[in-house]
């Protein structure tokens, strides 16, 4: 547990501004890091999800009286639903003590006779089922797995029956066996196993492209092994969400056969029996003699649907993991370390905690510190789960719910943002701080023209007009080297290369002409190659448009590229920062030597030589050691570094450092690198 | 000369493309052309290239999961091209893979010790129980595992974990070649030199060979005792690791070395100007590979003749093959290094 609050403002007692550090603090893991660390397997959280939606919880409680009802109607039944009275007046009784719903015409007790009604839905539900499962399942993943030829066939000919009305299927099957209601549910069963055949084909089709398929594969399992344990499994999920639903389906079907006389015999205690009966007296008796059945049968299927639309949701993701969600903000303590006079943007020891369920909120960003000046690159770098790009999130107002910012201020362009309304923020993220994603496809939008979505910034956030906010997206596309610009324009995301979707992600980024643009991760899914394009154009940009940036990246490399000055996050705390130089080439905390020791560039030993390693991993923000965070996997690591966290340090040459032994490190120049051929 | 374990002969695959109802079919994909090496047993061979090269390809192919258009593949001398299905599962228990991505290359649904002893039961016949569990335990042993993670799921572990459970799956079968196709990308980078080092040390304690596909090259040659370069389909060089990196002969070879950004301030600076000199150029769609070489259009040194015929192979100083005009026209560089050309060339390009 982290949520030390009264852990000192480590850096309060640091000269302000000391020269042009980028000083921070703060542990960063992302929300990811926060729910993996929850182990809750997913059966448990089905059901958690299921009792917590009452629309489920109806459904099951239905379903567990028709079940009772089904198995064992005398406990329900206050009468045998067979036993006629023929007592004038005991026809057509309404309501009492004795009939709870009153007799039908042969004086026979109405509620007993709704309740044996459930025997006969769920007979027809189990016949009919049988069948669609049973024929549907295997057809759908023998056609998916086989593919081809044989695959489309099967396809055509189960489409002809998917398009044959139900009912007509289950006539035929009558005509040819004879009128029974099981007979009719034969007939439903096959067309029903066609939705089956549809659905099951379909998920195998996409498993069957799954890695893990392609490893069971390798393993040399065979065919139907991998059918049964990797594809079925993964199957059982849509089938039954699906078979919930057209439950419901084949219960109404069953009524509408009975109800037309094709179904249950007439004496039956069957739903659409006494639908039917009800309707053809219900202008002499009134209408009393429809409720009971058909407050039954609708109560059922809606129960069904609802069943399904509850296990879609408990089995599906969860919506509030959507990262782009913002957190309402909170009550912020001010920092107390002054603003770096002349930074564009200055953030001073921002907190940000995450609630936890019945615990105390785990603090995942505490007391980090950064600023960047003008036309400066300021790159941060850091392991997943270091915090880095919510480092970044947080100071421009983007804390992902249900994160909360709790302390700190941030001042952009000598202004002070840090508790500006989400509306005020807009028009500043807007127009003066621009943003590149790492996945440029995935910020585009699919279906609109590029030209367009160029075009969108301009028109919302300054005065041009369609054709001059058109004229000035092509000298967008130009200046980020673009070729064939004018024909671009009108063309669609898909037809861009990932380098060229990339340069479309920084055209859109500079649109506005703003003073900040961030990049995180800009390169990572990029190519080697066309990675050097991308940082070599954001160099250029940032020469003619003095534009500052924040370069957030894993890659020390990348940094070493284009950063003037650098901050290393650890575990949600800045452990390193200084000019790029001095982090490179003498790095004073072991976590910074130890990642650029891993890296291979910097190892050209022998063969048998193996690399450095960090051993372990980055522990979840919920495990944060309370001495040091790097402690378990630090070589340097004594008994002070467990017991007490160090604060960051300014050394005499303006490198920030939070390391007991910083100096056992310090006096060495790194000499890790190897050589190289250039 | 010993037999090769693998030997991967003048391998093709396309694939075809399926037109509309009634309109013909488009070109055929050629993501595979004329690719030979041979890796020996308990050698490591590298292959490297970026997006769209191949390389996974190659590994798709041996393993059996796409269909070859030309070529042949041998193991140990057995013709494995196309495997029959009657002599699949020994083929199987003899070529292992781990696949890249750590989070979907795992079933969530199954334990480590089903995941593990699924091929166990099917290719050495130990039903689950005992001792099915105790060899698995062996082999999270092997990878850096504690035996706690028996009975847990996927989705309870890291990525640096999973990878090692599919490690150890690979192993599980004793194997001769296991295919590693971007083990290690989708790792952080303290976990990444975690898994290489495993994976080396494996091999010393096994007889074990790797065919080792990566896009970085400081990994790969990392990794490997040879290595071999693709782009767009094609080998493009071949050789040993460590001369290959030092004093490569193909230029797509220096660009890819150049393109690697290095964690020092000034060293990057000189690779990012000779990064500079290689065009900016997108690489032709392999759909639809031009006549010549197809790394023309980005090559600062092509001539007239890459823009018309594809180079041959030809011997390089190395030990090792590459494919380019510029060791038999031009400069005819004889199979050198291309690294002081390209520099020369490019110093009189920008009058440096």
């Amino acid at each position: 547990m982290t949520g030390n609050s009264n852990e000192p403002l480590e850096d309060a007692d640091l000269p302000a501004g000391t020269d042009e550090l980028l000083e921070d603090v703060g542990h960063i893991p992302t929300p990811s890091g926060l729910s993996a660390n929850k182990t809750d397997s997913p059966r448990r959280r089905f059901w958690r999800r299921m009792f917590k939606n009452p629309l489920g919880v109806f459904s099951m409680l239905w379903f567990l009286i028709l079940l009772v009802a089904w198995v064992w109607p005398e406990l329900l039944a206050t009468h045998d639903p067979f036993k006629q009275d023929l007592t004038f007046t005991r026809l057509y009784e309404g309501p009492s003590s004795d009939h709870w719903l009153g007799t039908d015409e042969r004086g026979r007790d109405f509620y007993s006779r709704v309740i044996h009604g459930a025997g006969f839905a769920f007979r027809s539900i189990l016949i009919a089922m049988t069948i669609a499962v049973g024929v549907g399942v295997p057809l759908g993943m023998f056609s998916g797995w086989r593919g081809g030829r044989l695959d489309r066939a099967i396809m055509w000919v189960n489409d002809v029956f998917f398009s044959l009305p139900i009912i007509l299927l289950a006539m035929a099957v009558i005509i040819i066996l004879s009128p029974s209601l099981d007979n009719a549910m034969i007939g439903v069963g096959i067309a029903m196993s066609t939705r089956f055949t549809r659905l099951t084909r379909a998920v195998t089709l996409q498993e069957k492209e799954e890695l893990y398929v392609d490893a069971a594969r390798i393993s040399g399992l065979s065919t139907p092994t991998v059918l049964a344990r990797y594809i079925a499994p993964n199957l059982l999920s849509s089938l039954i969400v699906q078979a919930a639903i057209i439950s419901g389906a084949i219960i109404l079907i069953g009524a509408t056969l009975s109800f037309l006389g094709i179904g249950a015999s007439l004496d039956d205690p069957d739903w659409g029996v006494m639908l039917n009966r009800g309707r053809n007296i219900f202008r002499t008796e009134g209408i009393w003699q429809i409720v009971p059945p058909g407050a039954a049968l609708i109560l059922t299927v809606l129960a069904f649907n609802l069943l399904g639309d509850a296990i879609r949701d408990a089995i599906g993701r969860d919506a509030s993991n959507n990262a782009l969600t913002i957190s309402k903000r909170v009550d912020i303590a001010p920092s107390d370390r002054p603003h770096r006079p002349g930074a564009l943007l200055s953030v001073r020891t921002i907190d940000v905690e995450f609630p936890s369920p019945g615990k105390e909120p785990v603090q995942i960003l505490n007391g980090v510190s950064l600023g960047v000046l003008p036309g400066k690159t300021l790159g941060i770098v850091g392991e997943s789960g270091s915090g880095k790009s919510m480092t970044v999130l947080s100071a421009l107002g983007l804390t992902p719910a249900p994160g909360r910012l709790t302390r700190g201020s941030v001042q952009f362009d000598e202004r002070d943002v840090t508790s500006l309304s989400e509306s005020e923020w807009q028009e500043i993220r807007g127009k003066d701080i621009g943003v590149i994603f790492q996945e440029p496809i995935a910020v585009l939008n699919p279906a609109i023209k590029v030209g367009k979505q160029l075009m969108e910034p301009l028109l919302l956030h300054t005065e041009l007009s369609k054709a001059e906010a058109r004229q000035r997206a092509v000298e967008l596309l130009a200046e980020v080297k673009v070729p064939d610009p004018e024909r671009r324009m009108d063309q669609y995301p898909h037809e861009f290369s990932g380098g060229m979707a990339q340069r479309v992600g920084i055209a859109m980024a500079l649109a506005c002409s703003p003073k900040l643009l961030i990049a995180d991760e800009p390169t990572t899914a990029l190519d080697v190659t066309v990675q050097g394009q991308i940082l070599d154009l954001l160099m250029d940009l940032q020469k003619e448009r003095g534009t500052s940036i924040i370069l957030i990246t894993h890659d020390l490399g990348v940094i070493a590229e284009v950063a003037d000055r650098v901050i290393v996050m650890y575990a949600g705390q800045v452990v390193e920062g200084g000019l790029a130089d001095d982090i490179f080439g003498r790095p004073r905390h072991p976590y910074t030597k130890a990642l650029l020791d891993t890296m291979p560039q910097n190892h050209h030993g022998g063969e048998g030589d193996d690399l450095a390693v960090i051993p372990g991993v980055v522990p979840a923000p919920t495990d944060w050691p309370v001495g040091c965070r790097f402690a378990p996997r630090c070589q340097y690591a004594t008994d002070r570094c467990r017991e007490e966290m160090p604060v960051l340090e300014v050394l005499s040459d303006g490198v920030i450092v939070r390391c007991h032994h910083h100096e056992e490190l310090s006096g060495e120049a790194y000499a890790g690198r190897g050589e190289v051929s250039l | 000369m010993t037999q090769p374990l693998l030997s991967v002969e003048h391998l093709a695959v396309h694939f075809a493309g399926r037109g509309r109802l009634f309109s013909p079919d488009p070109p055929p994909v050629k993501a595979v052309n004329d690719v030979s090496f041979t890796i020996d047993s308990q050698r490591t061979f590298g292959l490297v290239g970026e997006s769209g090269s191949g390389k996974s390809t190659v590994a798709r192919a041996i393993l059996q999961l796409v269909d070859i258009h030309d070529g042949s593949i041998h193991l140990d001398g057995d013709d494995v091209t196309r495997v029959a299905r009657s002599a699949e599962l020994g083929f199987r228990k003899r070529v292992q893979a781990v696949l890249q991505d750590p989070f979907s290359s795992l079933n969530q649904v199954h334990t480590t010790e089903t995941i593990i002893g699924d091929p166990i039961t099917r290719h050495l016949a130990i039903k689950a129980g005992d001792e099915r569990r105790e060899r698995v335990a062996d082999l999270l042993d092997l990878v850096g595992l504690g035996h706690e993670f028996l009975d847990r799921y996927p989705y309870e572990m890291s990525g640096g974990q999973r990878q090692r459970i599919s490690i150890a799956r690979a192993l599980a079968v004793e194997p001769d070649l296991v295919i590693a196709d971007e083990a290690t990308s989708a790792l952080d980078v303290s976990i990444q030199s975690q898994v290489i080092n495993l994976l080396r040390e494996i091999q010393r304690e096994r007889d074990v060979a790797f065919l080792f596909i990566a896009h970085d090259l400081e990994v790969v040659s990392h990794m490997s005792h040879d290595v071999g370069v693709m782009y767009l389909g094609y080998l493009v060089e071949r050789g040993p690791s460590d001369d290959v990196y030092a004093q490569p002969t193909h230029p797509y070879t220096e660009m890819l070395i150049a393109s690697i950004p290095f964690p020092e301030p000034g060293e990057q600076a000189k690779r990012r100007g000779l990064r500079q000199t290689f065009k900016v150029a997108e690489p032709p769609s392999p759909a639809n590979l031009p006549p010549g070489c197809p790394f023309e259009n980005r090559c600062p040194v092509a001539m007239d003749i890459c823009r018309e015929e594809m180079p041959a192979v030809t011997q390089a100083h190395h030990g090792g093959e590459a494919r380019c005009h510029l060791h038999t026209s031009g400069p005819e560089l004889g199979g050198g290094s291309v690294v002081e050309f390209i520099r020369s060339e490019a110093r009189g390009n920008v009058g440096v």
